[in-house]
């Protein structure tokens, strides 16, 4: 009898700075045989992937996004994701250097997270478990088993 | 958690623990540069600047620099996001 492995999770992140997305791509690692992480250094990139999206494809358990990007910033993205009737309900987090109250009352308005950017590797670790935390709850669960193993 | 603003001297009395949580709470980001392969980063916090220089980025801090010298943004001049800035004051 063979036994058929869960698809991975998907989790896509636009932000157009390399360094971060690197960061963030390694940080992810730790969850690789769990989660398949898609990054764009565009929200524009990140828009237009979601629209070849078909509702029959199993969609994106978390979306990420920087606020700050030239073109289609973070703030548009996450409007037009919220009128993408396949994608609407996709848990979204806005990942920013900023820590306007503002942009926080933003994302709060378009159902979103808010996490700051890193300052070092301590807080790393503790942002990353705060972006899972937005994931899908059959996410977090598969996360959940895999640590008990 | 309440925010207290504080000074540049009271935030100079801090353990460097205490400045990074307030900083990585409070701290507005204004830009990065790099001097060679270092990679800085500059905040406003409350009514003075914190730079913060990386050994590694965002993973390894080599030191920080407080100060109240308005000088210390001119590096920063082209990434500064005037949209922005004006967004927030429209807010308020």
């Amino acid at each position: 009898m063979t036994k058929s492995l869960p698809p991975k999770s998907l989790v896509l992140y636009a932000d157009d700075d390399a360094d971060d997305r690197e960061l963030i791509r390694e940080a992810f690692e730790e969850f690789s045989s769990l989660i398949d992480l898609v990054t764009f250094d565009k929200g524009s990139e990140l828009l237009q992937f979601l629209q070849n999206y078909t509702p029959l494809q199993p969609g994106p358990c978390l979306i990420i996004l920087d606020v700050n990007m030239p073109g289609v910033d973070g703030k548009q993205a996450l409007r037009k994701i919220r009128m993408m009737d396949h994608i609407k309900d996709v848990p979204v987090v806005m990942f920013t250097t900023s820590t306007l109250p503002s942009e926080a009352a933003f994302a709060q308005a378009y159902g979103a997270g808010f996490v700051t950017k890193p300052l070092h590797t301590q807080q790393i670790h503790q942002i990353i478990h705060e972006l899972i935390n937005h994931c899908t709850d059959d996410v977090k669960e598969r996360i959940r088993n895999q640590k008990g193993n | 958690m309440t925010k207290k603003a504080i000074g540049l001297a009271e935030y100079n009395e801090l353990t460097q623990e205490q400045q990074l949580d307030i900083l990585h709470r409070d701290g507005a980001y204004v830009g990065k540069r790099k001097i060679g392969q270092q990679t800085v980063v500059l905040f406003q916090l409350y009514g003075f600047y914190v730079e913060v220089y990386y050994k590694q980025y965002r993973r390894q801090i080599d030191h920080t620099l407080a100060t109240n010298d308005v000088n210390i943004v001119h590096p920063y001049f082209d990434q500064i996001n005037i949209k922005g800035l004006n967004k927030d004051k429209d807010d308020k």
